[in-house]
């Protein structure tokens, strides 16, 4: 009885969790002109008028060149803060951890509104460089986590022995450390991309003049229309998170990275 | 002699680890200057005068602390927030707790699986996930019909733009935040403690009570803290579930700096609403200090 009880509990909270997601992808694949779930026959025609319309796809096109900006950025910088991280001595090391993904625990509308006035100071309001630095920002810890994570997992006798035999320090990371951990890397990169392309607050704030990205296009859709194609651009972000759960899950293990 | 040697070996491991320690300065640079910075810049920018055709004008005054303190439109806001935030919190908490439990007796494969549920969509953004809840709650969506089918109600709910959608989206958002810190704190219970309390005669109910539940308790802080600050300052989803009924600070927040174009004051508002929530942060640790402190001794 209290076991039945229990699970009838956890599976409602599984329910909850996860319907929400499965009603957008269920939405775009209608055949219908109405936004329905369980859709009314399947088709991919609503992906098709996504990609027609000239709005979605100059904001996807926005989105991905900045997300990929991001990653590339963002894991040069992690990776060599990561290294930094495990040069440190326990308690630094701690404090160091924290610092570091301070942007993750803060509200993002408080760092977007801090950037606001900043980058004006700069000169780089309203401007792609400075929604490209705001993204960097956000998106750093999410990479920096994941390299840590990696990095834990080896053995320091694997660099002394490397040292031992005269490679120097980037001859050891080259050859030793960067083999070992370049999943941890891609999972990072893969973070970055994701948070990046996902991010709305920031970019609401910063956003270039005439520039909208993905969440930003999305938004004011559904705020003036309410038709499936809103449920295809949104299921792009649903597909990209599931590639990147499946593949942070083969490369390091999904615990580890979290 | 040994002093001597002690310096030598110092100095030898300064300079293997001096390289490394370099290697973090990109991103201390990175974080300082456009992330400490920009927050200094948020609170020095409260100070400045309001101006007229541009975002702020030279001097500096206190009046937006006034004005944004003596309005109760502003301070009403504020108090809903928070009020909502802590509600948040609580649901997150309450829901969060089963999850955490659950993960924590998996093993294997199945333990990959429901990890997965629980953490993928943390990899989805908020608009899409509140969008879902518009798509399920719809006047002619699965929710209604279902209701209608099963004979429940007579006619179809309207859910959209009410405060009960809103709070019901942003625990969905938030929920992950709190099950991954309750779940590390889980695992670092031991089965022998439960174990023992049950020889020792404790039923399954004054097991979880005595010994799980305050030997998480850290997790738990952690959760609570974290979905707290996250949630009061939650912009997106009241702004697409709310409506334009009901004002929750962020949105006053950003209809100032974008809309009315007035820097000073809503950097002032963002200020306020940031001390609100460190004292309401500090109070709740001060308070639990003592559980805390149990656990760890």
């Amino acid at each position: 009885m209290m076991r039945a009880l229990s699970a009838a509990v956890l599976g409602v909270i599984y329910a909850f969790l996860l319907l929400p997601l499965v009603a957008v992808v269920a939405a775009s694949l209608t055949a219908g002109e109405l936004m329905r779930v369980p859709p009314q026959g399947l088709s991919l025609k609503w992906f098709a008028r996504f990609l027609a319309s000239e709005t979605f796809r100059e904001a996807l096109l926005l989105s991905l060149q900045v997300a990929v900006t991001t990653v590339v950025v963002t894991v040069v910088l992690a990776t060599l803060a990561a290294l930094c991280h495990r040069a440190l001595s326990r308690r630094l090391a701690a404090t160091y951890r924290v610092a570091m993904t301070l942007p993750l625990l803060l509200p993002e509308l408080l760092t977007a509104i801090g950037l606001l006035f900043f980058l004006n100071g700069l000169g780089l309001g309203k401007t792609l460089t400075g929604l490209q630095i705001a993204h960097v920002v956000i998106a750093f810890p999410f990479a920096f986590l994941a390299i840590v994570a990696a990095l834990e997992q080896v053995d320091p006798a694997m660099e002394e022995a490397s040292a031992s035999l005269g490679a120097g320090g980037f001859g050891t990371f080259r050859r030793v450390l960067l083999p070992l951990i370049r999943p941890g890397m891609l999972t990072g990169g893969l973070f970055a991309f994701i948070v990046s392309f996902d991010m709305f607050t920031i970019s609401l704030l910063l956003k270039p003049v005439g520039g909208n990205t993905l969440p930003l296009a999305l938004f004011d859709f559904l705020t003036y229309d309410f038709d499936p194609t809103a449920a295809a651009a949104a299921t792009l972000s649903v597909i990209a998170a599931v590639i990147g759960v499946l593949a942070i899950e083969r490369m390091v293990g999904l615990k580890r990275a979290f | 002699m040994s002093c001597h040697e002690g310096r030598v070996a110092a100095r030898a491991a300064v300079r293997r680890l001096l390289p490394r320690l370099l290697l973090g300065l990109p991103a201390v640079a990175l974080l300082t200057l456009f992330f400490v910075l920009p927050y200094v810049e948020m609170v020095a920018m409260s100070f400045r005068a309001p101006a007229f055709g541009q975002p702020f004008g030279s001097g500096h005054t206190l009046m937006h602390y006034g004005r944004a303190l003596g309005d109760p439109i502003y301070t009403g806001a504020l108090l809903r927030s928070l009020l909502t935030g802590a509600l948040i919190t609580a649901l997150c908490l309450v829901i969060s707790f089963p999850l955490a439990l659950h993960l924590s007796r998996l093993q294997g494969r199945w333990h990959v699986v429901f990890y997965a549920c629980i953490v993928s969509p943390l990899l989805i953004g908020v608009l899409v996930r509140n969008f879902g809840w518009m798509v399920l709650v719809a006047v002619d969506g699965p929710f209604n019909r279902w209701l209608l089918a099963a004979g429940l109600i007579e006619r179809p709910f309207r859910v959209l733009f009410t405060q009960g959608l809103v709070v019901m989206a942003l625990v969905h958002v938030f929920t992950p935040f709190m099950v991954l810190p309750i779940a590390t704190a889980l695992r670092n219970v031991r089965p022998e403690l439960r174990d023992a309390s049950a020889s020792l005669g404790a039923g399954g109910w004054e097991t979880f009570r005595r010994v799980t539940l305050p030997l998480s308790f850290p997790g738990v802080q952690a959760g609570v803290t974290l979905v707290f600050v996250l949630s009061v300052a939650a912009y997106v989803t009241p702004a697409l579930l709310g409506g334009q009924g009901i004002a929750y600070m962020p949105a006053v927040v950003v209809r100032e700096l974008i809309g009315s174009f007035a820097w000073p004051f809503g950097a002032a508002l963002a200020v306020i609403m940031a001390a609100s929530t460190l004292a309401v942060v500090t109070v709740f640790t001060l308070a639990t200090h003592r559980l805390a402190e149990r656990t760890r001794g």
